[in-house]
């Protein structure tokens, strides 16, 4: 009797922080499949796509130098003006682009992916889970 | 038995006793006209931990914005405000300022404000860039402008600043519509050209808006 009030005790020692990290933990595996916006592609398929991938980060500056996707180019609607002749420097026609921003509080990438497809050019793609999703995957790595 | 069980609940929640800030809206959203000059934003916030908070230092992702603290050191439970100014110097359409707040709690996860000024565009320019590819027949194509039906604006001249893609202003429907071709003369490699649109908007300091063409 006392063996299974023991064992009792530590499956509730065992479920209770497990279903709180199932709750609250922030890079808690999903429930179900995620959905995909209109013009949105998860890190997993982009990644397949390797070095065909013309990266785009929508961020501030400020935050692009701080840290960012190596290879990819600073492009956002507050600077557009400076910052798209460069974009156009390094883009050819037929090139997949992957537009990211800050997933927590930005929706400039999906600002950026538009303009840049009101301007013929695509395809264009927005990053589910933004910067947050690759660094996390980086850091997994 | 009961030990473990209270260390494990104990290291579960400790964190949160973590000295920090918390702010009331740390995304700030406004809209504007093009002919104000700025706009002020107020970021307020509280220490919610248990401990002194020392804000070390407060950046901006840009010379135009300027983020001002009445002092730098919140015991817990009380509140204070990041003042935000953010002067336009003449830009237009959605803007994105960053601003990051680093206490001596968190010197390595700052806190990031942010600030969208959607400042209205009089003019629309559609689209911004033609292109053709390398051997492709050189056709002329066409970009339009067109201004706000509540902005009263003039395009006066469009430059393009490669000789071989030509650029040709025409208006369609007088201060409010107007075309542009543009014609390369050799498709046979990689060039571009930018076009400068000038406009008599704002009076005070008219802007240059810009479109491009390339060869690919």
């Amino acid at each position: 009797m006392m063996s299974v009030r023991q064992a009792l005790l530590i499956l509730l020692a065992a479920l209770v922080p497990a279903g709180l990290s199932a709750l609250v933990h922030p890079h808690r595996p999903p429930w179900s499949e995620e959905t995909l916006a209109p013009g949105e592609e998860k890190l997993k398929t982009v990644l397949t796509w390797g070095s065909a991938v013309l990266w785009v980060d929508a961020r501030s500056q400020l935050e692009y130098e701080a840290e960012h996707v190596p290879g990819s180019l600073l492009l956002n609607l507050e600077a557009w003006d400076s910052l798209f002749p460069r974009f156009l420097d390094q883009w050819s026609p037929g090139r997949k682009i992957v537009v990211y921003c800050s997933s927590r509080s930005c929706e400039m990438s999906h600002e950026v992916a538009a303009r840049l497809e009101q301007n013929g050019i695509s395809p264009v793609y927005v990053l589910k889970g933004g910067w947050e999703e690759w660094k996390a995957a980086r850091t997994a790595n | 038995m009961r030990t473990p069980v209270f260390i494990l609940f104990f290291s579960l929640f400790a964190c949160s006793a973590y000295g920090q800030l918390v702010f009331d809206q740390p995304e700030q959203s406004f809209k504007a006209r093009p002919e104000q000059e700025m706009i002020i934003a107020k970021y307020r916030f509280t220490n919610a931990g248990k401990e002194l908070v020392k804000i070390e230092n407060v950046q901006t992702s840009c010379g135009c914005t300027t983020a001002g603290l009445k002092k730098t050191e919140y015991a817990p439970g009380e509140s204070g405000e990041i003042e935000a100014k953010f002067s336009f110097a003449g830009r237009i359409g959605k803007q994105e300022k960053a601003i990051r707040v680093t206490t001596s709690q968190a010197r390595e996860q700052p806190t990031i404000l942010r600030l969208l000024v959607d400042i209205e565009d009089p003019v629309k320019i559609q689209p911004e860039l033609v292109f053709w590819r390398v051997g492709e027949r050189p056709n002329t194509k066409k970009i339009q402008i067109t201004v706000a039906d509540n902005a009263s604006l003039k395009i006066l001249s469009v430059a393009s600043d490669n000789p071989s893609i030509k650029a040709q202003l025409s208006e369609v429907k007088p201060g409010k519509e107007y075309e542009i071709e543009i014609t390369p003369t050799d498709l046979s490699q990689p060039a571009g050209a930018t076009f400068l649109i000038r406009t008599d908007y704002p009076t005070q300091n008219p802007r240059t808006r810009y479109a491009y063409a390339r060869v690919k």
